[in-house]
């Protein structure tokens, strides 16, 4: 069971030294407990105190870093099964993989494509993570040479997928430094991986095809002293990773099975659909993703995904009230209201932009309410609209005195037209069909 | 040894029936039992249950459809009874949704087609049907009507009510003893409150089947994952109002920027690429049917629902 902040508090030493970046030891014990913050920070705890303490304060997922420099990232410290009871924090790493037998220009530009390429969304700029080096050849003079290919070109975090621990040896050489994530180690060969982890300090993938099996890995791995671990579950359908990775989520967070507190790594390679192993991998808890390197249209869909699932659900997703402008619209453009629910305005102004028409969007203060639902909590109403279009010097912006207002508003056409002196048109209830409505209907 | 998962499950999902087989008094081949679930999607014990069903969407206007599918399905959209047809034979779907475009022209009145379009796709395809009705409110009343007339004995789903316009659908569900699709703007609490209202009017709750609206992938599809995790969550904590089988829809999918605005080259790809990971996503969060547009997507999510109801093994 997790402690609360003052039974920590009784076990800290109450120096208030602020060392460990907190002003009291209170505020400390009250970051342990929500497991934002890490036992070690304090230098003055007893050994007593490290023992009661380290279990139960951690964070349930143990965070794992991977790579150096400006685009390492951080899997782990999940706190729930639903991203609506909080949020998920840290989106997985999506890897290409490229393969030893493959020639050293294909390698370059794989990992080239990671490096550069960016799909900008939504004001975010979604990129791949990273590259997986598959010792396919077995060999290791083809691995070295793979190895270097990659470091040659970029500096991304990297996974070294290979079992033979001369390859792996030969591999680290170049780049053990960078934090990579080794994979893997299997009850057969965890001694020889160990060792190399710990000698480069990088971080270790565990393979077990049940979670027994995996809870004794990870024991062994600690006693050889390897702590920065992700789990493969070895699933062999998408139905055993789904089940497997949901109850290693449930298992963990409510602390049940502390020798599995680690991210989870899944190769969508071993799979008849690498899209499918993907989606499922982002929604349901996979931290590190190895993948072929994805066509356009996959590409697109999984950095899209992974950007919805990993958005805090609790932070109403509102735009700022406004004119905004679609082209450049001139004295005579059409005037067209909305709420300031995102979702609503970046649909609506991506259907604008494919009319052409340069128009104005009048963004109202519904605090993030669709259309539906604030038409009938009235808080779209008629005052509301007057205000926006005074406060936000419509009537300077245009000659006429038109107002297109979303189809679902139609109730309130009589009073904003009384209310506002403008003349009212009801538009669509789907912004799909914005565009022939404004065809058809639009005269200033 | 570690325990398989436990959630502490109250409740269980609701059956609906899809589909009238000639035992039943219809004339489909074959019947869906959907929901029954207990606990989250593809997670029950032992692992065989029924796969979620794919459904191909069809039209009777062309114009209001999108033009990706028009070229890539051909002469067929003009042609809903063959287009259903193929639809069953060649894309592989479970069911047929007909959504009655042609209802959106202006002042349209021409309702006895709508029952002759409905007739001619029961005929052509013994697949379960779903009808999509208008678009206009004014003529609900006679749509779902004429449509609900059409298909009686065929236990039908009819598509779809909303809050403030509910009682002209149900009421030919009702009298023809057909389901219906209640959807509400990706709220918890609205889809409650529409089933309650459902239930107030006399529709049984095996009749309904929950639309908790599908946000494109990109376009607030995290907002609609979350709902219906939360639907299902109900469900299984006992909320009999929510208990019921969701359906998600992401017809959005064919319209969004990416989509329209992607080069010749990667256009179908994309599309199905967009339809294909909204509908996983979604039968993940609970959605226990889900429809798609373009016919490649149909296979694609076949096999991977397939691929996801196989275990073969514990935790």
């Amino acid at each position: 069971m997790p402690l609360k902040a003052l039974d920590i508090y009784k076990l800290l030493p109450k120096k208030n030294c602020k060392e460990c970046g907190d002003p009291t030891c209170l505020t400390f014990a009250m970051k342990l407990a929500a497991g934002k913050a890490d036992l070690d920070l304090c230098p003055y705890l007893d050994d007593n105190a490290k023992s009661v303490l380290g279990a139960t304060t951690r964070p349930p997922i143990k965070l794992v870093k991977l790579g150096v420099g400006e685009r390492s990232f951080a899997v782990g410290e999940e706190f729930v099964l639903y991203r609506h009871d909080k949020t998920f924090y840290h989106p997985p790493g999506i890897m290409f993989a490229v393969f030893d037998t493959q020639s050293e220009e294909e390698i370059a530009a794989v990992t080239a494509r990671v490096r550069d390429e960016t799909l900008t969304r939504v004001g975010a700029d979604l990129k791949f993570s990273g590259t997986a080096i598959v010792n396919t050849s077995g060999t290791v003079e083809a691995y070295t040479k793979a190895v270097a290919a990659v470091e040659k070109t970029a500096g991304l975090p990297e996974v070294l997928v290979t079992e033979n621990p001369a390859a792996l040896a030969a591999a680290l050489v170049q780049c053990g430094s960078y934090r990579p994530l080794i994979c893997a180690a299997t009850p057969e060969n965890y001694r020889q991986m160990c060792a190399l982890a710990k000698q480069y300090g990088c971080r270790l993938v565990v393979r077990a095809p049940t979670l027994d099996g995996l809870a004794r890995l990870t024991k062994d791995c600690a006693a050889e002293g390897v702590q920065n671990l992700v789990l493969d579950l070895e699933p062999k359908t998408l139905g055993d990773f789904l089940y497997r990775s949901t109850a290693l989520r449930q298992l963990t967070i409510t602390r049940a099975v502390p020798d599995l507190g680690f991210p989870v790594y899944l190769d969508a390679m071993a799979f008849d659909d690498e899209d499918a192993a993907i989606a499922l991998g982002i929604v349901k808890y996979a931290s590190v993703i190895v993948t072929k390197p994805l066509a356009p249209a996959s590409a697109k869909a999984a950095l899209t995904l992974r950007q919805n699932i990993y958005t805090d659900p609790q932070k109403p997703i509102q735009m700022n009230p406004g004119l905004y402008r679609v082209g450049t619209p001139g004295k005579d453009a059409p005037v067209l209201m909305t709420v300031n629910f995102s979702l609503t305005y970046f649909t609506l102004q991506g259907y604008l932009e494919s009319t052409r028409i340069p128009c104005f969007m009048l963004i109202v203060d519904t605090e993030g309410l669709s259309v539906l639902t604030s038409v009938a909590a009235g808080k779209l109403n008629e005052m509301l609209v007057r205000d926006a279009i005074k406060k936000f010097g419509v009537e300077n912006e245009v000659s006429h005195r038109k107002l297109i207002i979303p189809g679902y508003a139609a109730p309130l056409s009589g009073r904003i037209e009384e209310a506002t002196g403008w003349k009212v048109l009801v538009g669509p209830r789907d912004a799909a069909e914005i565009g022939e409505f404004l065809v058809q209907e639009w005269k200033p | 040894m570690i325990p398989e998962p436990n959630f502490g499950w109250t409740g269980s999902v609701g059956d609906v029936v899809l589909g009238a087989t000639r035992s039943d008094g219809g004339t489909r081949s074959r019947s869906y039992r959907i929901g029954g679930g207990t606990t989250l999607p593809f997670m029950e014990k032992g692992g065989t249950f029924p796969s979620p069903l794919v459904v191909f969407e069809i039209c009777d206007d062309p114009r209001y459809w999108s033009p990706i599918v028009n070229d890539f399905c051909g002469d067929l959209v003009h042609d809903p009874a063959a287009w259903a047809k193929t639809a069953e034979t060649t894309y592989g779907a479970d069911l047929v949704r007909l959504c009655l475009t042609s209802t959106r022209q202006r002042d349209f009145s021409d309702i006895p087609s709508l029952g002759k379009t409905t007739d001619a796709v029961l005929a052509s395809t013994s697949l379960p049907l779903i009808i999509e009705g208008s678009n206009e409110p004014k003529i609900d009343s006679e749509v779902f009507q004429k449509c609900g007339e059409a298909g009686q004995g065929e236990h039908l789903l009819l598509g779809t009510a909303e809050a403030g316009r509910y009682r002209s659908i149900a009421a030919a569900a009702l009298a023809y003893n057909h389901a219906i699709i209640a959807q509400s703007p990706i709220d918890i609490n609205l889809a409650k409150q529409l089933n309650i209202l459902l239930k107030e009017i006399g529709v049984p709750r095996d009749h309904i089947v929950i639309d908790p609206y599908t946000g494109a992938l990109g376009y607030g599809f995290e907002y609609s994952y979350s709902a219906m995790e939360r639907i299902r969550f109900s469900a299984l904590k006992g909320d009999a109002d929510l208990a019921m089988p969701m359906i998600c829809a992401p017809s959005d999918s064919l319209s969004i920027k990416e989509v329209r605005e992607a080069d010749a080259g990667t256009r179908n790809a994309i599309a199905v690429e967009w339809e294909f990971t909204t509908s996983l996503a979604a039968a993940i969060a609970g959605a226990e049917i889900v429809c798609v547009r373009h016919p490649d997507t149909v296979r694609r999510l076949k096999a991977a629902f397939g691929a996801l109801n196989t275990r073969t093994g514990g935790a």
